[in-house]
């Protein structure tokens, strides 16, 4: 690598470029695009036009100029609920938003899903690096380091409950190490993910605690003490006649989602086991 | 081209945390300085990781939002976004790197400014004190260090009575600050970069505040917002890049 200041600036950048390659392929569908849960359609000025892509043909929407607004509309849920992650589905609707040009347009997609534009951009070009769970997790350090004592298994039950469209719209593109994919649905988005994101990364931190509890301190019937804790939760929660569930990345309290769903992975199988012969 | 990125370490719970960080990035965006001014999160979207593919510029700036030289500034920034040291080259790019803010010159104006804010139109008699609350922690020296230095700072210009510091998990404690400083006033200043469950919750809590302004029997205690927000902490931002420049563009190679 040259360490000259060569100003190569002839040469566009991936940000540049994808910024470019994005409004083509924005433009190439006059009827719109999908991307993530937002609906991209060019409007004959030159400029796009973006909205929920359930609102399509709403009215009554709330019209946003700024594509600096973009940020604001995907901060929180419809029901006012922060959302750590820009790509699970649940941004609000009724908003629209009209981006000026290419420029406007990946600000506000940038507002909407950070770095989207840029992946979606490499991945087409065969460009985009991935990053595994592995080497990922031996960069980790301070109270995640504990990541990297994560099982295979572990790894391949927080992807199905932490990436999967149910929760996560983008395209989950890592493995667990070069040579052991995952086994997950890895979804139909246009978002590619190169990465375990810090929600995952927090997230398997949880599971690798659960893992460490399992082998020490099982209960007569199998149960670890946080599954207990899990359960009683639940039912108590159920009782009322209504289950408030916990934050989304709210990983430390028992009726969370995405916890939830690898107590289904885990704690199913353990409850119901498989009846034999089919 | 020119970028200016502000790192900030974001939150998966609270919205707030990363508040400032985009505020002060609008700032800067609105001074024309910078081509691009970005933002990334170690928590949040975009992330360290990918951000400098989101940047057009050639020249770019790094700077943290944090107090403190330490853990995230020496460790997990330069990790994540892969530098080297001050200066990192990337293909095109040339990344600077800053330093954090609370080391910097002017951050002891910000905490004046803020107090000002607090003070603003409240009378007061007899002696004041000014307390500088830091988080501090075992772990790291640094991080009540640059407590210590602002407070000595301020402490030069003789505005205030006395100029102390109190901690939230180390000594000298704040609650025990607050109640022996030998001051009919006590002005108090979280030096944090954002509001947050300390701020508005343990602290206010812990020392029994009833919002800005709390009478005691021997004392009162004014409670300011956290330094962090300041509209001042942009310029503070855009400084600190502008030392860099000076230092390795302007200055001799
Ligand atoms: S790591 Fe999983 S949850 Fe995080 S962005 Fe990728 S697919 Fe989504």
């Amino acid at each position: 690598m040259s360490t000259a200041p060569v100003k190569r600036t002839s040469i566009p950048n991936v940000a540049a470029e994808s910024r470019a390659a994005f409004a083509a392929w924005v433009d190439a569908h006059p009827d719109g695009r999908h991307f993530g849960q937002v609906l991209i359609r060019p409007e004959s000025s030159g400029g796009y036009r973006l909205c929920h892509a359930e609102d399509e043909g709403a009215t009554g929407l709330q019209l946003y100029e700024n594509p600096r607004a973009a940020r604001e509309i995907a901060k929180l849920t419809g029901d006012g609920e922060y959302r750590p992650l820009k790509s699970a589905p649940n941004l609000r609707r009724g908003w629209a938003l009209l981006a000026a040009d290419a420029g406007d347009l990946v600000t506000a997609m940038n507002g909407l899903y950070p770095s989207a534009v840029v992946h979606w951009y490499l991945y087409r070009e065969g460009s985009l690096d991935i990053t595994n769970y592995r080497e990922n997790a031996a960069r980790q350090s301070g109270i995640y380091k504990r990541v990297q004592r994560l099982t295979d298994q572990g790894v391949q039950n927080a992807a199905k409950a932490c990436c999967e469209d149910a929760v996560c719209l983008k395209k989950t593109l890592w493995d667990v190490d070069e040579e052991i994919p995952l086994e997950m649905n890895r979804g139909e988005g246009e978002i590619p993910c190169p990465e375990p994101c810090s929600v995952f990364v927090s997230f398997a931190r949880r599971v690798r605690l659960f893992e460490r509890e399992n082998k020490r301190d099982l209960d007569a019937i199998g149960l670890s003490p946080s599954e207990k804790e899990d359960l009683s939760a639940l039912v108590e929660a159920a009782a009322t006649g209504e289950v408030v569930m916990a934050r989304e990345a709210e990983f430390e309290k028992p009726l969370n989602e995405r916890r939830m769903r690898y107590r289904r992975l885990t704690l199913i199988p353990k409850l119901r086991p498989p009846v034999a012969n089919e | 081209m020119k970028a200016l990125v502000i790192v900030g370490h974001g939150s998966h719970l609270n919205e707030d945390s990363s508040l400032p960080v985009y505020e002060h990035a609008e700032r800067i965006r609105q001074t024309g300085e910078y081509d691009e001014v970005v933002e990334c999160f170690w928590k949040e979207e975009p992330s360290m990781r990918h951000v400098l593919d989101m940047v057009e510029s050639d020249d770019v700036y790094v700077v943290p939002a944090f107090i403190s030289e330490g853990y995230f500034t020496q460790q997990v920034i330069p990790r994540e976004l892969g530098l080297a040291g001050p200066i990192t080259h990337k293909g095109d790019k040339t990344i600077r790197y800053a330093g954090p803010l609370g080391t910097y010159e002017g951050m002891a104006d910000v905490i004046l400014e803020r107090t000002d804010d607090l003070m603003r139109g409240k009378e007061t008699s007899g002696r004041t004190a000014l307390v500088l609350l830091g988080h501090g922690t075992d772990l790291n020296k640094n991080s009540s260090g640059v407590i210590y230095w602002n407070a000595g700072r301020i402490r030069e210009r003789g505005v205030y009575d006395l100029v102390e510091v109190g901690f939230l998990d180390q000594e000298p404690e704040i609650g025990e600050v607050v109640t022996s400083v030998e001051a009919e006033n006590v002005i108090l200043i979280p030096v944090f970069i954002a509001e947050g469950w300390h701020t508005r919750e343990t602290i206010p809590e812990d020392l029994g505040l009833s919002g800005e302004v709390t009478e005691r029997e021997d004392r009162t205690i004014f409670y300011g917002a956290p330094v962090g927000p300041h509209p001042s902490m942009a310029a503070l931002i855009s400084a600190r890049a502008r030392e860099m420049e000076e230092k390795f563009v302007h200055g001799a190679r």
